[in-house]
């Protein structure tokens, strides 16, 4: 599971949206939410609120959190940390890196809460 | 004036509901390290919001609605016992127990809830209602394939009730006087778009109100009479009709309640050592004027985490626009701030082929003062923002459905 994938150029993901890697594409088991912010850090967590079903690839992407679409449970990017209820539980996260000009995930490795940016 | 307390070593907290999760794990954040206490007649807290919705539905177990795992309790030392108090001692800084036992306690929250109201009719109390688990797990049962269900009330429960007893099968009247419902909540275009989802459902919709429920024969059917002369049969009549607070501990110790227990913006009663939070609470403002109660979810969870603050003599934080979501048919609406247009502002709506997907309501001065919409969150996101930042929206970018909801918070 260490593998790098290959999610594309930085530019495919715009600032302040995330694009969803689904598992047969990562061989994890479960769909990963890539995270470009505002100020073009990469960022991904598991796309499903851990409270109910919703994608957070869907949801308020702003700083470094994403607000979920469903109930506006909030999310921090860099360490996956729940910021207020309904939801309870953290998000999984996985390391994100630019690697020669691209957007490369790792699903399964957790993050280093280091922000990767574009450039 | 709690100023003139000791800081509390033993809390007490009276309910299991969110906003007494949320005093708890508030206390917790703010560094509260005293005895911390809830006293949670039906155990460990749940989240109600599923209880007409995916717990009715089926889709949710009682483990899946559990407001947190039950090690976060152990983790946070908050003790949750499964009893309810009977009596409120501030005098002797202690609540009592059911078996006459004493608690102490320094500081009271009371987040006693509320009860579904009554339906004040003869025969009203054969009619089901729904506030806790077991409530749903009744209300499950009879919401089966074909059965004949007769729901009074439109509002937000009763609405969801009906949408799920639709899902199970049942054949469904909802009776309401007011037609459409919810106009105060989301505007009178998404209210009339949202009450007609009934009848394109296959629910009847009948603008009335009973006046009676009797038994019609010996199989355990209701007969409902309305107030329009009609008659309906029913195999379960269930009323979604607004709901009481259970304030009697608090009038009983003699702290001062009018259609819940009166409290400030901390959560302060009249009485300086007990606060209270949640739908039993009701804001008194500063000019001594009461507000209407808020009976949404969030509401409840900002109020338990302003009474946590007040209990340890902190300021209690300041909260945007408040926010409530409600899920019928598959359609997940969202509301933040008022659309109720009766005090001024105009209304700009956001259609996508004629049909109203969004509600807004500008002050005269151009400020933002609500939006609702269907299956839009984001929208409401954006609403939310430019609310607590103050901003002045542009209308024509409001009414533009082409205008993303990003586009609309600089």
């Amino acid at each position: 599971m260490s593998e790098g994938i290959d999610v594309g150029s930085p530019d495919e993901i715009e600032e302040g949206t995330a694009k969803v890697v689904e598992p047969e594409d990562s061989g994890f088991d479960e769909p990963i939410a890539v995270f470009r912010t505002e100020s073009g850090c990469f960022f991904a967590l598991n796309d499903t609120c851990t409270h109910e079903e919703a994608s957070l690839a869907e949801g308020w992407i702003e700083g470094d959190t994403v607000e979920c679409p469903l109930h506006s449970s909030s999310f921090n990017l860099r360490t996956g940390k729940v910021l207020c209820l309904p939801a309870t539980v953290d998000a999984r996260t996985h390391k994100v890196a630019v690697e020669e000009g691209r957007v490369v995930l790792y699903p399964g490795v957790d993050a280093d809460d280091a922000a990767r940016t574009a450039d | 004036m709690s100023s003139n307390l000791d800081a509390p070593r033993r809390i007490v907290i009276l309910g299991g509901g969110v906003a007494a999760f949320s005093a708890a794990s508030e206390l917790r954040t703010r560094g509260y390290d005293g005895a911390l206490t809830l006293l949670s007649p039906e155990g460990l807290p749940y989240d109600r919001p599923p209880l007409s919705k995916g717990y009715l539905l089926g889709t949710e177990d009682a483990a899946k609605i559990a407001l947190v795992p039950e090690a976060w309790y152990a983790e946070h030392a908050v003790d949750v016992l499964a009893e309810r108090a009977v009596a409120l001692r501030p005098s002797e800084a202690s609540v009592e127990l059911g078996d006459g036992g004493l608690l102490s306690a320094d500081r009271v929250l009371i987040a006693t809830g509320a009860r579904p109201r009554p339906l004040a009719v003869p025969g009203g109390e054969l009619a089901l209602t729904l506030r806790d688990r077991a409530d749903a797990d009744a209300l499950r049962d009879a919401l089966a394939p074909g059965a004949r269900v007769v729901v009074v009330g439109a509002g937000l429960i009763g609405a969801e009730v009906t949408s799920a007893a639709v899902g199970f099968g049942a054949e469904v009247t909802l009776i309401d006087p007011i037609d459409p419902p919810l106009v105060p909540a989301v505007g009178e275009a998404l209210a009339r778009r949202l009450h007609a989802m009934h009848g394109q459902h296959g629910v009847r919709t009948i603008a009335s109100i009973p006046v009676e429920i009797s038994a019609s024969d010996g199989g355990g059917a209701r007969l409902l009479r309305l107030a329009d002369g009609s008659a309906v049969a029913a195999d379960a009549v269930v009323a979604g009709i607004g709901i009481v607070p259970d304030a009697a501990l608090a009038a009983a110790a003699g702290i001062e309640v009018d259609d819940g227990v009166l409290v400030d913006a901390s959560g302060a009663t009249s009485n300086p050592t007990v606060f209270a939070a949640g739908d039993v609470s009701r804001l008194r403002r500063p000019d001594g004027t009461l507000t209407r109660r808020a009976e949404h979810w969030e509401a409840a969870v900002r109020s338990g985490q302003a009474a946590a603050a007040g209990m340890l003599g902190e300021p209690p934080p300041a909260f945007g626009a408040p926010w409530f979501w409600l899920d019928r048919y598959g359609v997940h609406v969202e509301a933040v701030g008022t659309l109720d247009g009766r005090f001024g502002g105009r209304v700009i709506l956001r259609e996508a082929d004629g049909v109203p997907q969004a509600a807004f309501l500008l002050a005269d001065d151009g400020h933002l003062l609500g939006a609702a919409a269907v299956d839009l969150p984001l929208l409401i996101r954006a609403a939310r923002r430019i609310m607590d930042r103050g901003l002045t929206p542009d209308p024509a970018a409001l009414a533009d459905p082409s205008v993303p909801p990003r586009k609309l918070v600089p």
